[in-house]
C-alpha cells in the first residue's frame, strides 16, 4: 500500500516532467501557452510539497495549507486551460464563436450554480477548516473541468469539427482526471475518513492515467491525412467536381 | 439518493462519455481519395419544395386534414433525410479543408481555410433546422415554421453554393501539377 502511494506521487510526475520537455523540443508551447503554465505550476507544486513532506521535523499544518494554496492556484490554471481548448475548438472559427460563446457560458453557470450546490452538502466533511477548504475547491473545480471538457467534445462529434490529436489527448487527459477526481471527492464526502486513504490512491491513479493520456498524445502521428500534393492527378479532382456537382444539382 | 451518490454517478457518466466521444479524435484519419465515394447527391430544388411556405399552404387547401396531417409528416422526413446528407457532405468537405491547410501553397491554405469555415457553418445551420423539422412533423398546424426553414435553407443552399465555388481554386493548382 505504502509503495503504491508513492509510485502514484512519484511517477505521475516524472511522467510529466518528460512530457514537459517532449513538448518543448517539439515547441507546442506555443499552440497552448496556459497549459504549458500548468505543467510547469504542477512540477513545481510537487517538488515543495514532496520537500515539506520529507522535512524533519515534518509540519502537517505547513504541508496542508500548501496542498490548499496549490490547489487554490491549480484549479485557476485548469480553468485557463479549459479556455485555452474551447478556444482552439470552437471560439476561434467566426461561424461558431457567435452561436457557442453564449451556449458554453451557460453551460459554465449551470455547473458553478452545481459546484455551489455540491460544495454546500460536503461543506462538512471533516472538522479540519483546511481540509473542507480543499475538498470545496477540489471537488468544484473538477465538477466544472469535467462537465465542460465533456461539453466540448460534444460539440465536437455534432460539428465534426477535429482537433489535432495531441490536444484532443490533452482534452482527454483532463476529463478522464476530473472525473475520476469527482467522484474521489464524492466518495470522501459519502464515507469521510475510512474512504480518505483510498479515496486519494484513486485521485492519484487518475491523476497517472491523465499523464499517460497526455504522452501517448503527443506520440501519436496527426489525425489530419495530408493533402494528396504531388500525387494529386487531375482525374481525382475532377471526381471530387462532379460529386460538388451531384451535391448541388438542381 | 445522497448528494454524494448523485456525483459519483455523474462522474462516472462523465468518464465513460468523455472516453466515447475522445476515441474518433485521437483515431488516425482515413483517405482522402476515398471520400468523394461518401458525398450522397442532395437535390436542393427538392428539398426547396418540400420546405416551401406557399407548398405547404396548397396542399393544406386541398387535402382533407387528416390526408394533408400524413403527406406533411412525409415531406417533412424527407426533408430531414436532405438535412443529414447535406450536413453528411459538409463534414466529408471539412476534412478535405484541413487537409489543405496544411499544404505549403499558401492559397490552397487559404482555400482550406474557407471550405472548413463554410462546412462549419453548413453543420451548423443543419443542427438548428433538424429538430424545427420534427417540430414541424409533430405539429403540421403550427405553421410559421416553413418561414424559418426557408431562410436557414437560403443560408444553407449559399454555403453550398460557396463550397463549389471554393473548389475551382485547388482545380486550378491541379492543372498545374
Amino acid at each position: 500500500m505504502l509503495f503504491t502511494s508513492y509510485y502514484l506521487w512519484i511517477a505521475p510526475h516524472i511522467l510529466l516532467g518528460a512530457f514537459l520537455i517532449c513538448l518543448l523540443r517539439r515547441r507546442l508551447q506555443r499552440q497552448l501557452p496556459i497549459f504549458v503554465g500548468y505543467v510547469v505550476f504542477e512540477l513545481v507544486q510537487f517538488i515543495v510539497l514532496f520537500t515539506i513532506f520529507l522535512h524533519t521535523p515534518y509540519h502537517p499544518a505547513t504541508y496542508k495549507w500548501a496542498l490548499v494554496t496549490g490547489e487554490g492556484i491549480d484549479s485557476i490554471l485548469e480553468l485557463g486551460v479549459i479556455y485555452e481548448l474551447a478556444n482552439e475548438l470552437l471560439l476561434s472559427r467566426s461561424a461558431l464563436g457567435l452561436v457557442l460563446r453564449p451556449t458554453l457560458q451557460a453551460i459554465l453557470a449551470l455547473l458553478l450554480l452545481g459546484a455551489a450546490i455540491g460544495s454546500g452538502a460536503f461543506s462538512g466533511i471533516s472538522v479540519e477548516r483546511v481540509t473542507n477548504i480543499f475538498e470545496m475547491i477540489d471537488f468544484s473545480s473538477n465538477l466544472i473541468e469535467a462537465g465542460m471538457v465533456l461539453a466540448l467534445f460534444i460539440f465536437a462529434r455534432a460539428l465534426r469539427v477535429s482537433w489535432h490529436s495531441w490536444i484532443a489527448g490533452v482534452a482527454l487527459g483532463f476529463g478522464v482526471s476530473a472525473s475520476i477526481a469527482l467522484i474521489s471527492a464524492a466518495l470522501r464526502a459519502e464515507w469521510g475518513k475510512r474512504a480518505f486513504g483510498a479515496a486519494d490512491l484513486t485521485l492519484m491513479a487518475g491523476f497517472h492515467v491523465c499523464v499517460i493520456i497526455w504522452l501517448v498524445s503527443l506520440f501519436l502521428s496527426d489525425r489530419t491525412p495530408p493533402f494528396p500534393d504531388g500525387k494529386l492527378k487531375v482525374s481525382d479532382l475532377e471526381l471530387w467536381d462532379q460529386e460538388l456537382q451531384r451535391m448541388v444539382q438542381r | 439518493m445522497t448528494a454524494a451518490t448523485i456525483f459519483i454517478v455523474l462522474g462516472l457518466v462523465a468518464l465513460i462519455l468523455t472516453i466515447y466521444l475522445a476515441k474518433g479524435h485521437l483515431s488516425k484519419g482515413g483517405d482522402l481519395e476515398k471520400l468523394a465515394i461518401q458525398l450522397r447527391p442532395v437535390d436542393i430544388g427538392a428539398f426547396c419544395n418540400l420546405i416551401s411556405a406557399s407548398e405547404q399552404e396548397y396542399l393544406r387547401e386541398h387535402l382533407p386534414p387528416r390526408e394533408f396531417r400524413s403527406i406533411h409528416r412525409e415531406r417533412m422526413g424527407a426533408a430531414v433525410e436532405y438535412v443529414r446528407c447535406a450536413a453528411h457532405n459538409a463534414s466529408i468537405l471539412m476534412r478535405l479543408g484541413e487537409a489543405a491547410r496544411q499544404h505549403s501553397d499558401i492559397s490552397v491554405q487559404e482555400a482550406g481555410e474557407k471550405l472548413l469555415e463554410n462546412g462549419l457553418r453548413l453543420r451548423l445551420y443543419a443542427i438548428q433546422v433538424i429538430p424545427r423539422l420534427y417540430v414541424s412533423m409533430a405539429f403540421p398546424q403550427a405553421g410559421p415554421t416553413p418561414d424559418l426553414l426557408a431562410d436557414t435553407y437560403d443560408n444553407m443552399s449559399r454555403q453550398v453554393v460557396t463550397l463549389n465555388c471554393l473548389h475551382f481554386p485547388t482545380h486550378g493548382m491541379s492543372s498545374a501539377l
